[in-house]
């Protein structure tokens, strides 16, 4: 089963590596048929070269789904193997963040037709699995503190589906910069994208809460203290207040631009400082 | 900007050194823990921070006053905003003026070639299909409907703000009237009064520690009986993932060591102690585990340091214990000697027998009266994130005029709130009912147009 998992991991990495690809060549492909286009004033030939350009994107989705079926059967795998939930080292839980970037991505993708957002959430997944290779991979018994499987499993799902909201919030943030002001062609309006951000955080911030709370029952149960400002659940807090802040100013005072979507990047940087912290700050959350 | 404010005082308490309420306590360690600081952030900005209360921010008094800052604007703004929210959800009008309809962000018009209660009715019928809360009010002009759905949504945002405040009511309920010993050791066939002002005493049949093969640790488990009133209570395990509580107090597995039962008589024979010593200290030179205690009938303050594990130490072998015997309420060392495991030896005209080894547990001990507030107020927060997230208040309304010809004119309109992007739901909710009167929707705006993606 372990080599199993091992190989579906191979699979999901190289399937996620050609749906970037692929991602690009729409992208680009878009990009210069547009400036056909424009040039010869739209002859019949665009709309050839628009549906090579539409199938690229196509594959590209397919090629996504695919790396996330082999993504969910090494983590499935891994679970058969280890009879318990795949998420109780860095490892396991790179995998499982990388697997939740790219389902909050799919969502987005289906949901507003929008392909443009892969380009930046892939690369994070892609980078989690490549970080990934450069830890060991192999499945170690759980010392006595992380002895709680259903706490494990749930604290940890909840955690990964917030992040990879937060990844996707983050895309559509960047992708907001470039297209500030509605000038790139290629890209979907900054109206739609400063929505998807805004979707994103929707989803991700009551999901980060989820973690929080889960948390803080389990350290009530393992640490004897429901709260230690411990590294991990500060920088886990800061975040969440972060995006709470985002949301407030939003709701309340209707702010979007540059300042928003730049607020969503720091944000994205204290998700990830809250996933590595633990190793320079220490804490009681060592293992993970 | 408050809650930024608070995101960056807990980012300073992440960031910066925090010194462990232990050394807080002492003045003469806390001012060797500030000189350490001085050794890695500099001696001016090691002034600053400490003068700003930067190395405790979370005891800090300015931490706390931007805690209550926070509770009164939650209060203040879950007040202020209550009127709105219940507006919304029970006070909606069912008619609104043609203003409204000019000017809301989505809007639409349909002229259906039907007369007007007909077309009233199947926009009725095409709102109630979609889960959507319908109410008509006829008026001599004109047929208004008004279709709502999740309209408690907004209470949402009330109860996750008041669980903010009930989370911190909760914590001042716990610094009040809770307390806690993260280091209450109890040693193999010994018992340990809690105190804490409790009558409560813990005695400990075994601590067991497991290990895999790889070498990582598998189980710490500690059982006890517990006595109240020096009658046993309760008896049980209590390992990492499962606590034992008695009469609301908790106990934890924390940490767990080593002990050497010991035992002092004086030459005519008589016990003056005999008890296991828990070695949880840690002698300063090389991290000995090192134990102490008294014999007061002689003045006398005795110190057993145990070898460090692991490795052949030329100081205490394996297998002894090292007894240093201090005179004076332990101010001056009178006498120092290994001892072998059941070999006695004199000292100080005592006899000092090292019986042999056991293991101590280390309990975390919690009263934390003010627990169930916060998971109370933590459902609450739940409760209304998903509600006001996953569950948005959407309102529509319709308003039907005889228009030319025996055609209805219908407009359509749909407020932007401002919580939610309603593009979406609204060109579903018009092309669902145009679809029901069998026309086009003529003119419309979806605002944010998320429609041309």
């Amino acid at each position: 089963m372990y080599e199993l998992s091992q190989y579906a991991f191979v699979a999901s990495f190289a399937a996620l590596g050609l749906a970037l690809f692929l991602y690009l060549a729409n992208l680009v492909g878009a990009r210069s048929v547009q400036l056909i286009g424009a040039a010869n004033g739209g002859s019949i030939s665009t709309s050839t070269a628009l549906g090579a350009v539409d199938s690229a994107g196509r594959y590209a989705t397919i090629a996504t789904i695919n790396a996330l079926v082999f993504l969910s059967a090494s983590l499935i795998f891994r679970t058969i193997d280890s009879g318990r939930g795949p998420i109780s080292n860095m490892y396991e839980f790179s995998l499982a963040f990388a697997w939740g970037a790219v389902i909050i991505c799919l969502y987005f993708e289906v949901a507003y037709r929008l392909r443009a957002l892969a380009l930046l959430v892939l690369p994070v997944a892609l980078g989690m699995l490549a970080y990934s290779t450069t830890i060991p991979s192999e499945i170690r018994p759980l010392v006595p503190a992380l002895q709680n499987d259903l706490l494990l499993t749930v604290h940890v799902s909840v955690a990964v589906l917030a992040y990879g909201a937060f990844a996707v919030a983050f895309g559509g943030a960047v992708l907001y910069l470039f297209q500030r002001h509605d000038t790139v062609r290629w890209l979907p309006r900054a109206a739609v994208l400063d929505e998807i951000s805004y979707r994103a955080v929707l989803i991700g911030f009551p999901l980060m809460a989820m973690t929080l709370i889960l948390g803080a029952v389990w350290a009530h149960i393992a640490w004897g203290s429901y709260w230690t400002w411990d590294p991990k659940e500060t920088a886990a807090l800061v975040t969440w207040l972060i995006y709470g802040g985002y949301l407030h100013a939003r709701v309340l005072r209707e702010w979007r631009g540059a300042g928003a979507a730049g607020l969503l990047i720091v944000g994205f940087g204290a998700t990830m400082f809250t996933l590595w912290g633990n190793y320079f700050l220490g804490g009681l959350h060592s293992y993970a | 900007m408050l809650i930024f404010l608070l995101a960056a005082a807990v980012l300073a308490g992440t960031l910066l050194r925090q010194v462990p309420p232990s050394i807080l306590a002492n003045p003469a360690s806390y001012a060797q823990w500030l000189e350490n600081a001085r050794g890695a952030y500099g001696p001016f900005l090691t002034d600053v921070f400490e003068a700003l209360l930067l190395f405790d921010v979370f005891h800090s008094i300015w931490f706390r006053l931007l805690l209550g800052l926070l509770t009164v604007n939650i209060l203040v703004s879950s007040i202020d905003r209550w009127k709105g929210i219940w507006t919304a959800a029970f006070g909606t009008r069912t008619r609104m003026g043609d203003a409204f309809f000019e000017h809301t962000r989505f809007n639409a018009v349909l002229t259906p070639a039907l007369p007007v209660s007909t077309t009233a009715e199947r926009i009725t019928g095409a709102l109630s299909d979609t889960r959507y809360r319908v109410q008509t009010q006829v008026d001599a002009d004109a047929v208004a409907i008004y279709a709502d759905r999740n309209r408690l949504s907004g209470f949402g945002s009330f109860l996750s703000h008041v669980s903010l405040v009930l989370i911190l009511a909760g914590a001042t309920v716990e610094s009040l009237w809770g307390f806690s010993d993260p280091q209450f050791i109890v040693s193999e066939g010994a018992t340990s009064e809690l105190g804490l002002g409790t009558d409560i005493s813990v005695s400990l049949e075994h601590f067991v520690d497991e290990y895999y093969l790889e070498g990582p640790p598998r189980d710490f488990r500690s059982e006890v009986v517990i006595y109240d009133k020096g009658v046993p209570v309760k008896e049980g395990t209590i390992r990492v993932n499962s606590p034992m509580s008695y009469d609301g107090i908790r106990l934890h597995q924390s940490f767990f060591g080593q002990t050497a039962v010991m035992k002092v008589t004086d030459t005519a024979g008589q016990t003056l102690f005999s008890e296991p010593v828990p070695l949880a200290g840690r002698t300063k030179d090389e991290g000995r585990p090192l134990g102490s205690f008294n014999i007061p009938e002689q003045g006398l303050a005795v110190n057993v340091i145990g070898p460090t594990s692991g490795l052949t130490d030329p100081l205490v072998p394996a297998g002894e214990m090292r007894v240093e015997v201090y005179a004076e309420n332990g101010d001056r060392l009178v006498a120092v000697q290994n001892l072998s495991q059941g070999a006695p030896q004199e000292m100080e005209e005592l006899s000092f027998t090292f019986q042999r080894e056991g293991r101590f547990t280390g309990l975390k001990v919690v009263k934390n009266p003010g627990i169930n507030i916060i998971w109370i107020a933590s459902i609450l927060m739940l409760l209304g994130l998903v509600m006001l997230f996953y569950f948005p208040h959407r309102r529509l309304w319709a308003l039907c005029k005889p228009g030319p010809d025996g055609t209805t004119e219908v407009r359509l309109g749909m407020t932007a709130q401002r919580d939610v992007s309603l593009s979406r739901e609204f060109d579903r909710l018009s092309d669902r009912v145009a679809g029901e009167l069998g026309t086009a929707r003529e003119s419309g705006d979806s605002g944010g147009g998320a429609k041309d993606v």
